[in-house]
C-alpha cells in the first residue's frame, strides 16, 4: 500500500513539479506529518495507519495553510483522503489556498474506517491509492433524531456537561482558520467556567461548522471527554443539504450559500 | 443571510432538544411600531402557553 503514491510523488519532485510533498511518515514506531522535499525520502511514507485504519490522521491541509503562507510561490503536494479533498475544495472558495499551487495527492480509505466514519465517500475524486470504498449511512444522527424533544435535551446536556473546554476539536479542525474565534467571545461563551455554557459552546461551534464541514471526524478523535461532536455537524450537513442543497466540498465552483450575500 | 442561518439555527435547537417555536424570526422597520408590538404580544403569548424552558428547569435542579 502507497506505491503507487511514492512513484507519483517520487516523479513530482524528480520534475521538480513540487517544493515538497506534505504527508506522513514513520519515526521511531509513531506517524506524524512530514514534508517530503527528496525522493529518498519516502521509505518512511505512512498513510495515517498505526493501530488501526486511519487512526493516525493529521489535519494536514491546515499544516498546508501555513507552509503555504510562509513560502506563497512555491507549489505543494498534499496527501488526500476523500475529506481532505472536500476541504481542500473549500479552502480554495474560502481564498485560504491558491489553487494551482497545490497538487493533491489522493487515497482512498479502506472499507473498515469508512465505515467507523460512516462517510459517504471515503475517497477523493484524484484518487491514486488505495479504494474506491462504498459510502455508509449515518446511524448516529438517526439515532437522535429517534429521540422526543425532552429525551434529546437530557442526552445532549449530559453529553456537554463532560466538555473540559480543551479546544481540541476546534484546534484540530482542518477547516478552521478564523483570527478571532466565537468561541473565545466572552459574551457569547462566559469564561473560566467548566464545562462552558452549556450547550452554548457546542452549538455555537456547530453553527460554525455550517457549509464548512468536512466530516474528518478529528474533531470527535481528538475529544477527551468521548462527546459525539460527529453526530451534531453531521445533523448541520444534513439541515444544510436539505435546506439549501449544498454540501460541504462536494462542488468545485459553487459557493456556500453562507459565503454569498445576494443582493436583490 | 440572516434568514439563512436562522432557518439552520431552528433546526439544530430541535435537534438539540429544545422546541423550535421559541425561536421566531420577524422583520419590521422603525416604522411599522404597530405590527412590532403584535408581534412581540403574541410571541410573548405563545412562550407563556409553552412555559418555562425545559433547559433552565434543568439548570435550576
Amino acid at each position: 500500500m502507497g506505491h503507487k503514491i511514492k512513484e507519483q510523488v517520487q516523479k513530482l519532485l524528480e520534475e521538480k513539479r513540487i517544493k515538497g510533498f506534505l504527508g506522513l511518515r514513520e519515526l521511531e514506531g509513531h506517524i506524524l506529518p512530514h514534508l517530503f522535499c527528496n525522493p529518498q525520502e519516502l521509505e518512511s511514507l505512512s498513510l495515517g495507519d498505526w493501530k488501526k485504519a486511519g487512526d493516525a490522521r493529521y489535519p494536514l491541509n491546515q499544516i498546508l495553510i501555513q507552509l503555504a503562507t510562509k513560502y506563497p510561490q512555491e507549489t505543494f503536494a498534499v496527501l488526500v483522503r476523500g475529506c481532505d479533498e472536500r476541504g481542500l475544495r473549500e479552502l480554495f472558495k474560502w481564498n485560504q489556498l491558491a489553487e494551482e499551487k497545490v497538487v493533491p495527492i489522493g487515497v482512498g480509505c479502506p472499507d473498515e474506517l469508512a465505515k467507523a466514519c460512516e462517510c459517504e465517500k471515503p475517497f477523493p475524486d484524484c484518487l491514486i491509492d488505495g479504494l474506491k470504498g462504498e459510502g455508509a449511512r449515518s446511524q448516529r444522527v438517526h439515532r437522535v433524531d429517534g429521540m422526543d424533544l425532552d429525551a434529546r435535551l437530557d442526552f445532549w446536556l449530559g453529553e456537554f456537561k463532560r466538555c473540559i473546554k480543551c479546544f481540541g476539536c476546534r484546534n484540530v479542525c482542518p477547516m478552521c482558520f478564523c483570527n478571532e474565534c466565537s468561541l473565545e467571545e466572552e459574551l457569547l461563551v462566559g469564561k473560566g467556567e467548566i464545562p462552558p455554557d452549556n450547550p452554548t459552546f457546542h452549538l455555537v461551534r456547530a453553527m460554525h461548522m455550517v457549509g464548512r464541514c468536512i466530516d474528518c471526524g478529528l474533531c470527535e478523535e481528538a475529544c477527551p471527554a468521548d462527546i459525539p461532536l460527529r453526530t451534531l455537524y453531521k445533523k448541520i450537513a444534513e439541515i444544510v443539504n436539505e435546506e439549501f442543497g449544498y454540501k460541504t466540498g462536494y462542488n468545485v465552483g459553487e459557493k456556500s450559500p453562507f459565503n454569498v450575500i445576494e443582493v436583490k | 443571510m440572516a434568514k439563512k442561518r436562522l432557518t439552520v439555527l431552528k433546526r439544530l435547537l430541535e435537534f438539540s432538544g429544545m422546541n423550535p417555536r421559541r425561536l421566531r424570526m420577524k422583520w419590521v422597520s422603525s416604522a411599522e411600531a404597530v405590527e412590532f408590538v403584535h408581534e412581540i404580544s403574541d410571541f410573548a403569548e405563545e412562550i407563556k402557553q409553552l412555559g418555562p424552558n425545559p433547559l433552565r428547569v434543568k439548570e435550576a435542579a
